[in-house]
């Protein structure tokens, strides 16, 4: 039975994180300091000792997800506390930081652990929502056997051109060859189709684009209709109707990639931020005890 | 129906070799999935690819597939079929043939020589090459580098107010211009000489003990770079953390709270007695009291003027606000003259001169002036007489005003020996400006739409200038609550001990 992380052990981690935000909030109410609510308060310290120890722990879920071997609690587990204790983190540093902000280090400190965790919700929401969307989108198929499937059409549509005449048979390799699925991870988010194909008119050969096979099409319809015996035009035909699967397959294995990319672009902020907090974390413990 | 299915391999030899299958079944559906009739072991081929079943007009093959079925060379969704054609799934190859005895339908079924073909597709699988080119280990250690630049390196060189935990009190703007001024070490906590080169400090009675954090510096109490700014500690525990557990033995009462654990005031003794007459009820009646312009009330105001600043009253003057109804004239033919409000020496002498001068000078009135022939000056007898009646007649008013008029009305007088020229001592006036010795009060910060003179002062009620009309504490706590918020009701402003008094004591010495 699928279990999401959110809900991992009937929100066990949900109720950690809501207990420490909760005794937080009470032992900041509480707290009478001599003067106004700070880090260099008794509780202050406290609070800002607790918060640098937590974030070292969540930046551990990077090295913990990649030790395969560890029993240390299950892999759910640790995401599972791992979304709920970055969240209770946010209300643990702005009680440590009395509501007070500036144009300076602590407050850099404080933006990107903002940042880290706003990153960090977006993965969650990705994670939560998108592999029901890709798998919808592959309709039980794998990525592989989409790839195999397209890799069958063109085949395909290969034959059916070695039929006709090399105009075809150029046409369809080129068409092969030049199919852009994109290979970063933003021209898969964008998703833009920049296939091309080579078309053959008056003797020249030009590349034009080809998004959605439409230009390819649109040369099978010319010739089809050109087309003097039934026979090269039912092939004609039959050679369109591959090209029309073959654009549909790859809208599908198009989306199945921005899925994809959506799913891992994140951490490109998530885990870079996360090492420019931990930076600004040693800035703003340095400078609160070099000029203490 | 009743099929037949029959499974076709090849060795390598060349030898065919085959087995049979028969299926009852509505239909033989073909596909990927395991529920599948012809269950195919081909990643082309989807879960449910097709499915062979009897239709109206005899044996279809139909597919959903994107990819379709290839019957017979052709690509299809839907074909009829009959015996000897060919059908394409992936690299699957299905043949009908004729059915034998006992069975509806039959195909053979085998695996293409084709099946692991060329690739001639790009593998669109392979991982994508990060963010811009950058993978995200590149992105770390690059953001990395530019915060340690931007918060560890730009302040130290350049720009230190970045390190800036809050902003400076506009107190210490100047002093403030460079952090080291007051945070003169390193990683060490900002010490008491660094505040002594501007600041004298009066101490307290007792000096440093320890604390959770360290010795009691300066700057425990006086904390800088806060929101809220507060350099002035006005917590309630700066001084109840000591005074409200005081010793049996000690020599002050305990005082916790305002609101309930705080002694009664405590007058200053010597300011209790100003040595002056006055009775405030008279002066403040209803019915008003006479004065030159007729029957009136006074205002308190007429004669307590705030001082500058508003926290006390500014000296009542008998020039200022008595002299207009309390004149010290002393000749009913004269009531415009008055004797100087001075020492009785001026008072007497002022006498003397205006007697001496009634005699001897213009006024057509005195005897000497009657017995004085016209253009005929007087002879120094006469003088001498004149000046010794005028002597006589001072002292006469003199006695008259310091011991039954003008002058007992307010001070003290009393007799001396006959022998001094001038017999009469008058009590000095000392007027008390602050009765309280170790709190402060305001006047300004009282002075509000609900509150009047008469609300803390009772002059109505007294007739001594020795009563004190400075309220009790049950007269400031029907305003002024606990030091601790959550102690006090809406009403009621929180107060703590700074509000009143002071941490540094002036009289203790200035701080060792």
């Amino acid at each position: 039975m699928h279990e999401s992380i959110l809900a991992f052990r009937k929100r066990r981690y949900l109720w950690v994180a809501l207990v420490i935000s909760a005794l937080s909030i009470v032992a900041y109410l509480l707290d009478d300091p001599q003067e106004p609510p700070n880090g260099g308060t008794i509780l202050g310290y406290t609070l800002g000792t607790i918060a640098a120890l937590l974030v070292l722990w969540l930046t551990w879920f990077g090295v913990r997800k990649r030790r395969y071997s560890s029993t240390l609690g299950t892999m759910q587990g640790w995401l599972s506390a791992h979304v709920y204790l970055g969240l209770a983190l946010l209300v643990i540093v702005l009680l440590h930081a009395g509501f007070q902000f500036g144009w300076n280090v602590h407050t850099l400190a404080f933006v990107l652990m903002t940042l880290v965790i706003a990153s960090g919700l977006y993965g969650v929401f990705i994670y939560v929502k998108y592999p029901g969307r890709v798998s919808t989108n592959r309709d039980g198929a794998s990525r592989p056997e989409l790839l195999d499937q397209l890799e069958d059409l063109d085949r395909r549509s290969q034959r059916v051109a070695a039929e006709l005449s090399d105009d075809y048979q150029e046409l369809v390799a080129s068409g092969v060859s030049r199919t852009q699925l994109g290979s970063t991870l933003w021209s898969r988010l964008r998703g833009r189709d920049l296939s091309q194909i080579v078309l053959r008119a008056g003797g020249q050969t030009k590349v034009v684009p080809n998004p959605g096979q439409e230009a390819a099409l649109d040369w099978l319809a010319n010739e089809q209709s050109r087309a003097t015996d039934a026979d090269s035009a039912a092939q004609i035909g039959e050679l369109s109707g591959l090209l029309r699967n073959k654009r549909q397959l790859l809208r599908q294995i198009r989306e199945d990639l921005r899925l994809q990319a959506s799913m891992e672009i994140w951490l490109y902020f998530h885990v870079p931020l996360t090492a420019a907090l931990l930076m600004a974390l040693v800035a703003h413990i340095v400078t609160v005890f070099l000029y203490w | 129906m009743k099929y037949l299915i029959r499974f076709i391999t090849r060795n390598a030899a060349g030898g065919v070799e085959h087995s049979d299958k028969t299926v009852d079944a509505p239909a033989i559906t073909i596909g990927r999935a395991t529920d599948q009739v012809l269950h195919l072991k081909d990643r082309r081929a989807r879960l449910q690819h097709a499915v062979i079943e009897q239709q109206a007009d005899g044996i279809h093959i139909s597919s959903s597939a994107l990819t379709g079925v290839i019957v017979n060379g052709r690509s299809q969704r839907d074909a009829r079929l009959s015996i000897g054609d060919t059908i394409e799934v992936g690299a699957n190859i299905l043949r009908v043939i004729d059915a034998p005895v006992g069975v509806d339908f039959a195909i053979t079924f085998e695996l293409s020589s084709e099946a692991s073909s060329d690739h001639f597709v790009t593998d669109w699988s392979e991982p994508a090459s990060g963010l811009g080119g950058w993978s995200k280990r590149r992105l770390s250690w690059a953001l990395v580098i530019l915060v340690a630049m931007f918060a560890l390196a730009l302040p130290v060189f350049l720009y230190e107010n970045f390190m800036l935990a809050g902003p400076v009190h506009s107190a210490h703007s100047s002093t403030a211009a460079e952090c080291d001024n007051c945070h003169v070490n390193a990683f060490e906590r900002v010490p008491d000489p660094a505040c002594e080169a501007c600041h004298t400090v009066d101490r307290h009675v007792v000096q440093s003990s320890a604390t959770v954090l360290g010795e009691i510096r300066c700057a425990s109490c006086h904390l800088e770079h806060n929101e809220p700014q507060q350099l002035v500690n006005q917590h309630q525990g700066l001084c109840s953390d000591c005074h409200a557990n005081t010793p049996p033995d000690a020599t002050l009462d305990t005082a916790g709270d305002f609101l309930d654990d705080h002694p009664g005031f405590e007058l200053d003794a010597a300011a209790q007695d100003s040595k002056l007459i006055f009775n405030h009820a008279v002066h403040v009646d209803e019915s008003g009291i006479v004065t030159p312009e007729g029957r009136r009330v006074v205002e308190c105001s007429e004669c307590h003027v705030p001082e500058p600043g508003g926290a006390g009253m500014l000296a009542v003057s008998m020039d200022e606000h008595c002299s207009s109804c309390h004149t010290l004239s002393f000749d009913p033919d004269d009531p415009s003259r008055a004797v100087p409000h001075g020492d009785p020496e001026t008072v007497l002498q002022s006498l003397i001169e205006y007697y001496s001068a009634r005699l001897l000078g213009g006024d057509p009135d005195a005897v000497e002036q009657r017995l004085r022939r016209p253009g005929q000056a007087l002879s120094r007898a006469d003088r001498d007489r004149a000046a010794a009646e005028a002597r006589v007649q001072a002292f006469d008013v003199a006695e008259d005003l310091f011991e039954r008029r003008a002058c007992t009305t307010c001070h003290a007088v009393t007799r001396l020996d006959s022998g001094a020229d001038v017999p009469w001592h008058v009590e000095p006036v000392e007027l008390t400006q602050s009765f309280f010795v170790n709190a402060n009060f305001t006047h300004a910060a009282h002075q509000t739409e609900v509150t009047s003179c008469d609300g803390c002062h009772d002059a109505a009620a007294s007739e001594l200038s020795q009563d004190s009309l400075i309220p009790g504490i049950e007269n400031c706590r029907d305003c002024h609550g606990s030091g601790f918020a959550n102690r006090n009701s809406p009403e009621q402003a929180p107060s703590t001990c700074v509000m009143c008094h002071s941490f540094h004591f002036e009289a203790k010495g200035p701080r060792e």
